[in-house]
């Protein structure tokens, strides 16, 4: 996933555009399980906002209606560039009808066809639904669409209990070990894989029968995958989008004088993503030799940037 | 089978055969004869007979559907469905057995065929209600031999050589060729090294093709853990008649029991082949094939086979205790193995339990098989309900007692070894007094010294198998702390000359059982008597101080809990007074107490992960360094999987107090655990093998480290730093 890596620094480096956070957290059905929505959703809140250029809205408890849902939207429809990114999340339980996805919020509940039909009309180019309620797989095939990523923390409509994977998706924003590649951006790519690894292993540990199986759709024709990566041609444009960013890559990025250090960096890294993909025909001594002085070479040039 | 003769009494003669002629053939052991016999019978028009007939020629299905003809026919007949029973039990399909043997019971109250069938099927779940079943039998019917016969084996199974001899005498002064009677005889004779020539003349006169019987002896000697003998038996028992398809399916299971597997497969595809397709066949089947997924390490003469997706991880634990291990044995039992030992280790609980199946009274999490041992892996748990090192050095110390007994330690007394073994090497491991033990002590159930295999093998009680190890091994316990190890060493040795468990104590204690019993409960009171004696207030009392925690009533939850704990210190499982008195205390603001409270749950021997970490972490916020190292290190013995991140704060503990050798392992453990953060994780181990001054190691691994993420700027200047 190197190659995902390089662009999703790249990535980084040109965003001066805007991110749309739009966070909701639905109804609990009891006091537990809102206290548990509400406080994901405002842990999801403090994080988003230290992304610069954050647009960021999040509803909870009785704001959690409908109309605010489509507001919101409406506002990054109306306002947003294609350069931007888009990131909804819904945070709590769903269920199917028989026809439509349904996310249980006060008030009507707003559909997977609703969702998608106003997020269609903003310009934003990368646009992430992170649908983590029960019942969730149901609303894939309504959201899809080319240049959007769906991540949903069951796999079907028949997954109805309620899921775990939400808290480690919120984890993964926050955890510096989500940031697999370290380029000081969490893409929505390394959270999906993060987090989906706790959800699995939390089943595992409490020895109990898994009852959510999360699935990624970015190619805006499946119905998703469990397990991303290039034998299945998912994640390519999940890794290119960034969720969270950290970190001085954006001052970097900012400042002038640097610009032609970045540069020699970024060959340097395409010379090495070049011999990862060559590693199968050459010797493991050449490789961990290529590879150790263009390492080197890099962490030289890096050193030189952030001087 | 004197119901059978009956039965054939009624029977149309629709063929020139009979049912007691083809018995009667195959009792004397005449197997072609008696296979021309039952294909004649198989045209009989009577579906009963024809049901035997088929059955007899392994046509199941055939067989199955004359006996369902035949209830149809003979709504009335008892016997009918106990036969009907006999050929479901025979092929491992235990409910349906059961089910008919009730219909009969139903029919006729207290048939003692239906008895029969049901006490073998107790029998074979190892339960107390076997012998019930049979005596009950016995009682209907004083003549039947059989039941003698059952109540022989059993009497065998629960290693009461005497009782077993008495019954078989009995059911031989019923009837003079009561088959499975004189093979009991043999039995007994050749559990003690004797030849048994007498009782195999008398059975070759009646039968000498009778491989049923050596079958039998060979599970006499698999249940005493005489492997290898009973493998002999299991193919003598074969070469008597290569139709036995159970003895060649035990034999099959045995064999992969002891790694010989290529013979195990060939066997039991044999088996599957002939349509023998019982669960332990098609399991064991199924768990060889699984095998591809293991990988296996040699390092001298230990052997380790650990799951694929785990080996990276476990291995270093597993290796070190098993070496550690190995090396303590070899010097406290004074004997050097001279085959290597084998260790298996099983993420699936299910694969472990195909592995020990049809054993009596296991504790499941461990099992050994003279020199191999199988093992769950601590994965195949839940967080805290498992200490995989303490299993480990138990089962290892079988391994020992098993050599140095040549197979004839009694089960009492390795089980005592092994349970002391536990807390020998560490007094935080093994198992402490439960509920269940409690409870037993204070009802007076602990089994004299004498009979205490009877505890292990047919419980009489849900939970006597777990009370027989704990008794078995604070006797053990007893014995070492008043006589010394060599004591113990010397008694083990006595038992592989075959004396008995009275002969040996009296050897070597110089009392006599019944005074040791008595000595024993008088020393065991001064150990758990105040438990004892506490529990049911500990059991009222633990429910009120749940409750103020509920109503966060902090003052009152410490006032109530901590005479709780004085009460029964030894419970620690989760809810454990201590945590909830380590919870009002830091609630309270009274860290120090917390972790006070807190190390003392763990030195009795708590060992949830969780509290564990929680007990950590607040060591480390103290400024203790060490201890909370020191306190996650414990969690490696306990549950070491699933959580990369513990390792990782162990690993930077143990860098951060100078300890680089251990912070290796645990960053090592965390690199093995297959993290989503793989940079991080190589970073670490290269800063951890830095410090220790292993540079090349430290490069490669930074490297890997940007290999992953090449943009990683602190494993950059790691590089950086190392290139110099």
């Amino acid at each position: 996933m190197r190659i995902l890596a390089v662009l999703a620094a790249l990535s980084a480096l040109a965003a001066p555009a805007t991110t749309w956070y739009i966070t909701v957290a639905g109804l609990g059905g009891d006091p537990l399980f809102d206290q548990r929505f509400n406080a994901l959703a405002q842990e999801m809140d403090k994080l988003v906002r230290t992304t610069p250029d954050a647009k960021v809205t999040t509803l909870t408890g009785p704001a959690s209606l409908k109309v605010r849902i489509r507001e919101s939207l409406a506002d990054a429809a109306k306002n947003g560039k294609p350069e931007d990114t888009l990131v909804v999340t819904f945070i709590g339980h769903g269920n199917f009808d028989g026809q439509d996805y349904k996310f249980n919020i006060p008030g009507a509940d707003i559909t997977a066809a609703e969702l998608a039909e106003w997020m269609d009309r903003v310009p934003a180019q990368k646009q992430a639904v992170i649908n983590t309620t029960s019942c969730s797989g149901a609303s894939i095939d309504m959201l899809r669409r080319d240049n959007r990523v769906i991540i949903s923390a069951t796999k079907s409509a028949t997954e109805r209990l309620a899921t775990q994977f939400a808290r480690f998706w919120v984890e993964a924003m926050r955890n510096p070990e989500a940031d697999t590649d370290k380029n000081e951006v969490v893409s929505v790519l390394e959270a999906f894989r993060f987090a989906d690894k706790k959800t699995v292993g939390f089943y595992e540990t409490q020895k109990r029968l898994a009852t959510e199986h999360a699935m990624l759709e970015d190619t805006g024709k499946g119905s998703g995958v469990r397990a991303p990566g290039p034998d299945n041609g998912h994640g390519l444009l999940a890794g290119q989008t960034p969720l969270v960013r950290f970190g001085s890559l954006q001052q970097a990025a900012k400042s002038p004088e640097k610009q032609a250090l970045l540069k020699k960096r970024e060959e340097v890294e395409a010379k090495i993503e070049k011999l990862k993909y060559e590693k199968a025909a050459i010797s493991v001594e050449d490789y961990r030799k290529q590879l150790g002085s263009l390492l080197l070479e890099l962490a030289k040039v890096q050193e030189e940037i952030d001087r | 089978m004197r119901w059978l003769a009956v039965l054939a009494l009624f029977a149309p003669l629709a063929s020139a055969a009979t049912l007691e002629e083809c018995r009667e053939h195959k009792r004397r052991g005449r197997l072609p004869e008696a296979r021309t016999c039952w294909s004649a019978l198989s045209q009989s028009h009577d579906a009963a007979l024809q049901a035997e007939a088929l059955w007899a020629l392994r046509d199941y299905n055939s067989a199955n559907e004359r006996f369902r003809s035949a209830v149809a026919q003979k709504p009335k007949d008892a016997l009918v469905r106990v036969r009907w029973g006999r050929m479901f039990f025979e092929r491992g399909q235990r409910k349906e057995a059961a089910q008919l043997y009730e219909e009969a019971i139903g029919i006729q109250a207290d048939f003692p065929p239906a008895l029969i069938g049901l006490a073998y099927l107790a029998s074979s779940g190892f339960e107390s209600k076997a012998v019930e079943l049979a005596e009950k039998a016995l009682e209907k019917d004083p003549k039947l031999f059989e039941a003698r016969e059952m109540l022989a084996r059993f009497a065998l199974e629960e290693y009461d050589e005497k009782r077993a001899i008495e019954q078989a005498d009995k059911a031989l002064a019923i009837s003079q060729e009561a088959l499975d009677a004189l093979v009991i005889r043999a039995t007994v004779e050749w559990l003690n090294d004797k030849p048994g020539t007498e009782w195999i003349a008398r059975l070759d006169k009646t039968n000498p093709n009778y491989g049923e019987g050596y079958a039998m002896a060979a599970n006499m000697f698999i249940i005493n853990r005489r492997y290898e003998e009973g493998i002999a038996l299991y193919r003598k028992a074969l070469n008597k008649n290569p139709d036995l398809l159970a003895a060649k399916a035990e034999l099959g299971v045995n064999l992969m029991r002891l790694g010989a597997e290529s013979e195990a497969r060939q066997l039991l595809k044999e088996c599957y082949d002939a349509n023998w397709r019982t669960a332990p066949v098609t399991n064991t089947l199924t768990l060889m094939d699984s095998y591809k997924n293991f990988v296996t390490f040699e390092k001298g003469m230990l052997i380790l086979r650990v799951h694929k997706k785990e080996a990276e991880l476990l291995r270093p634990y597993f290796e070190a205790e098993l070496e550690r291990a190995s090396n303590v044995f070899e010097k406290k039992y004074q004997l050097k193995l001279t085959k290597p030992v084998q260790l298996e280790v099983y993420p699936d609980h299910e694969d472990f339990a195909v592995r020990t199946m049809g054993l009596p009274g296991l504790g499941a999490l461990g099992v050994t098989f003279g020199n191999v041992v199988a093992m769950d892996s601590p994965s195949g748990r839940k967080p805290g309900t498992f200490h995989w090192a303490s299993t480990l050095w138990h089962e290892l110390s079988h391994v020992y007692a098993l050599a140095v007994t040549k197979h004839r330690v009694p089960r009492w007394f390795t089980e005592g070894l092994a349970v002391h073994e536990e807390t020998a090497v560490n007094t935080e491991w093994g198992d402490r007094l439960d509920p269940a033990t409690i409870r037993a002590i204070k009802d007076k159930k602990l089994l004299p010294v004498a009979s205490l295999d009877r505890g292990f093998v047919r419980p009489s009680y849900p939970a006597q198998v777990t009370v027989s190890y704990f008794q078995a091994g604070k006797i053990c316990d007893y014995i070492n702390s008043k006589w010394g190890w060599q004591k113990l060493v010397d008694m083990l040795r006595d038992f592989g000359t075959g004396k008995t468990t009275p002969e040996v104590i009296e050897a070597h204690l110089g009392l006599k059982p019944e005074q040791f019993d008595k000595d024993f409960l008088a020393w065991l009171d001064t150990q758990v008597g105040e438990q004892v004696k506490g529990f049911d207030a500990w059991r009222k009392n633990i429910a009120v101080a749940n409750a103020l925690v509920k109503e966060k009533k902090w003052d009152e939850v410490i006032k109530t809990a901590e005479p709780i704990v004085r009460s029964y210190p030894d419970y620690v499982e989760s809810g454990s007074a201590y945590e909830l008195l380590a919870e009002a205390s830091e609630k309270k603001g009274d860290k120090a107490k917390a972790i006070a409270i807190l190390e003392q749950w763990a030195k009795v021997g708590g060992r949830q992960p969780e509290t564990l970490k929680k007990l950590a972490a607040l060591l480390e916020e103290a400024g203790h360094k060490r201890q909370a190292a020191e306190t996650l290190e414990r969690i490696n013995y306990i549950y070491p999987v699933q959580d990369d991140e513990y390792h990782r704060r162990q690993g930077e503990l143990w860098l951060e107090v100078g300890e680089k050798d251990r912070a290796i392992r645990e960053f090592t453990a965390v690199v093995g655990s297959k993290p989503v953060d793989v940079a991080g994780s190589y970073y670490n181990l290269a800063k951890a093998l830095r410090a220790a001054g292993r540079n090349d190691q430290a490069r490669d691994n930074v490297i890997l480290a940007l290999e992953a993420a090449p943009s990683f700027r602190p494993a950059q200047k790691l590089l950086l730093e190392l290139s110099k």
